[in-house]
């Protein structure tokens, strides 16, 4: 352990991690941009990079833009990513009666303590499961895909409909048909492209769906004036309220449990922590109105989502949320395969990469105690400004990582085909994860398949096999469930 | 166009891209008929399935008539569109900084920023920056004219 403690304690290794957290603050404080774009808008200019130090710069750029979007919701009512909304809530009306300060402080100590236990849960439970995941055969893999696309059930939200989250998965899953056949060494549907042959690489689609089109939203959208007047006030230094560490407690496990779950995000889980703070609050009547206990909820909770959602991408290959799936994109171009390889033969990479984020919590507390209300100018930034540079880099991202114009083209279309369907009710989440569990899925299937002669049995012979059944049904069974008797019951269905 | 009917027309390529898909595995060769062929099968019968079902419940249930939005100002976003696929044209010719020395100024004046000194810096930033730390630092290679 000392020597990955010394990797991450080099000069160059804390300024990258410094650099990055920054970095991450900054995205995060500018609505429109998120921690998925920023991770997968830098993932390929990480290539050339040393490995570790491109893990630690990207760790560091997802801890930063989660706390990040907090600073501008608070003082500016402007949330600077979605996760950001449900403080916001408390925020901004806390701001307004004069306690940004006591806000900020609330929000980043919140974030701090959620982040730093959520990745302690990382470290002492990621190399446990990924060992349990070296019993797995090809059986068990397809299995785990399928585990991945149960939780993309949940990722149906009130924009997106149940059966359009899994269209939309399934979708990714056939783009990623596309190319080469491992198997036969066939070409499948390339359309005599030779920029196809090795299939549709996630990247640009990452990009497109993520970036790109947050841009094409922006450039359309009409603008409006934002109060500034909180950052003009004088902020006294306020010590924190009591009762406050429930709440923060109770956001960092919900985070953490929530993040662990594929397909869940920091959103959810900020609003689910922030709803079980409400409930369990004696000052019920404050929320809404600028109650700190809601900040701490919601911001431990979104925070706590980082290291809970990196268990399953790192260990099974099944990203928790889509910035880990745009992570899991870094450790595939470094040859790094998820699972128990990452904690055997490339230990030295990932142990220093996991530490590296206790040491970005630590940079953005720094950072949010002496800098937050100057931060928040960041969110002041005009669109205008700000779409033409993100999609110069979007472009330079997509050509980056192949030196391909295809994949400029690629990207381009993902942006435009994925409003368009997300504009439906699609979800650009369930069709991301689709595109990178289908290669796992298409592994796992075809070389089950041949194992047991053709039989599909061999899907439900071996005792993990059925303990990983009985666990897609228990996550299949209640959306089904609810989805049902809302068709039944005649609730308008969102689209 | 209402966005019932373009979700029904993306629901109906939907299923005959899962029609196609479905015979298109009758073309595969060798060990591939036994293997690859059943999972692209498999995807196939569930995506072409779930679009019948859906694309059913809008034609019973859906009654809205409110229109398709992609964009609340039409000649920004298609501006910006435009602008994208010329730069991916260029961008092997010309490489990136000299598109981009337009792109983003242009881009920035059409989104409706007018401080030209602000824009000009935001430019030579973001080019200096990408040749610092791109170029020189991480050691990218860029198609064409480079500095």
């Amino acid at each position: 352990m000392f020597e990955y403690l010394a990797i991450v304690f080099s000069g160059p290794a804390l300024l990258t991690i410094a650099i990055g957290t920054v970095a991450g603050v900054a995205i995060g404080g500018m609505p429109g941009l998120t921690a998925t774009m920023a991770v997968g808008l830098l993932v390929p200019f990480t290539y050339t990079m040393d490995p570790t130090m491109g893990l630690m710069l990207l760790g560091g750029i997802y801890c930063g833009a989660m706390y990040g979007g907090s600073i501008p919701a608070i003082l500016l009512n402007t949330p600077g990513t979605p996760a950001a909304v449900a403080t916001a809530i408390e925020g901004y009306p806390m701001s307004k009666k004069g306690k940004a300060g006591l806000a900020l402080k609330v929000s980043v100590i919140a974030s701090f303590t959620g982040g730093m236990f959520s990745i302690m849960i990382l470290l002492l439970f990621a190399p446990v499961l990924a060992r349990q995941a070296l019993a797995f055969g090809p059986a068990e893999t397809f299995l785990l895909a399928l585990m991945g696309l149960a939780g993309i059930i949940s990722i149906a939200d009130e924009n997106s409909s149940l059966l359009k989250a899994l269209i939309a998965g399934l979708l990714g899953m056939i783009i990623a048909v596309v190319g080469t056949d491992d198997m036969s060494g066939s070409q499948r549907y390339t359309m005599g492209l030779v920029e196809l042959v090795d299939g549709i690489d996630f990247m640009p689609a990452l990009i497109g769906l993520f970036s790109m089109i947050q841009m094409l939203e922006l450039a359309g959208m009409q603008h409006h004036t934002v109060d500034t007047s909180a950052l003009h006030k004088k902020q006294k230094s306020e010590p924190m309220p009591k009762g406050i560490g429930k709440h923060i407690a109770l956001g960092s496990g919900t985070g953490t449990v929530i993040g662990i779950l594929p397909g869940e995000g920091a959103t959810i889980a900020a609003f689910i922590s922030y709803n079980l703070s409400k409930r369990i609050s004696k000052t019920k009547e404050l929320f809404g109105k600028g109650n700190p206990e809601g900040i701490a909820a919601a911001e431990s909770g979104n925070n706590g989502c980082v290291g809970g959602s990196l268990v399953p991408t790192l260990t099974l290959g099944i990203p928790g949320n889509s910035v880990a799936a745009a992570l899991m994109g870094a450790f595939i171009i470094h040859g790094m395969i998820p699972g128990p390889d990452l904690f055997t033969e490339y230990a030295n990479r990932t142990y220093p990469f996991i530490i590296s984020m206790f040491v970005a919590n630590g940079v953005f507390l720094i950072v949010g105690l002496s800098f937050a209300p100057y931060l928040a100018r960041i969110a002041l930034i005009p669109p205008a400004l700000m779409v033409p540079v993100v999609s110069a880099f979007a472009v330079l991202g997509s050509y980056a990582l192949n030196n391909s114009v295809f994949d400029v083209y690629l990207m381009i279309a993902f942006a435009l085909g994925g409003l368009v369907i997300k504009k439906l009710g699609y979800s650009l989440e369930a069709l991301i994860l689709g595109l990178i569990l289908g290669p796992i899925a298409e592994g796992g299937f075809t070389q089950g398949m041949i194992i047991g002669h053709g039989s599909p049995m061999i899907f439900f012979h071996s005792n993990i096999a059925k303990v990983m059944w009985v666990i897609i049904l228990a996550l299949l069974i209640p959306p089904l469930y609810s989805y049902y008797k809302m068709v039944r019951g005649g609730k308008p269905q969102a689209e | 166009m209402t966005r019932k009917t373009v979700d029904r027309a993306v629901l109906v390529l939907l299923i005959v891209m899962a029609v196609l898909l479905y015979f298109s595995t009758a073309y595969y060769k060798g060990i591939a008929i036994k293997t690859s062929a059943k999972y692209v099968q498999f995807l196939a019968v569930f995506i072409g399935g779930l679009s019948v079902v859906q694309l059913g419940h809008s034609l019973l249930k859906d009654r809205s008539h409110d229109r398709l939005v992609l964009t609340g100002h039409l000649p920004r976003f298609l501006g910006l569109l435009v602008a994208l696929i010329i730069f991916a044209l260029v961008f092997e010719p010309l490489g990136f900084f000299i598109p981009a020395a337009i792109f983003i100024p242009v881009m920035s004046y059409m989104l409706g920023y007018r401080n030209l000194l602000t824009i000009g810096l935001t430019t030579v930033g973001v080019l200096g920056f990408v040749y610092l730390v791109f170029i020189q630092l991480l050691s990218v290679n860029l198609p064409g004219i480079n500095f």
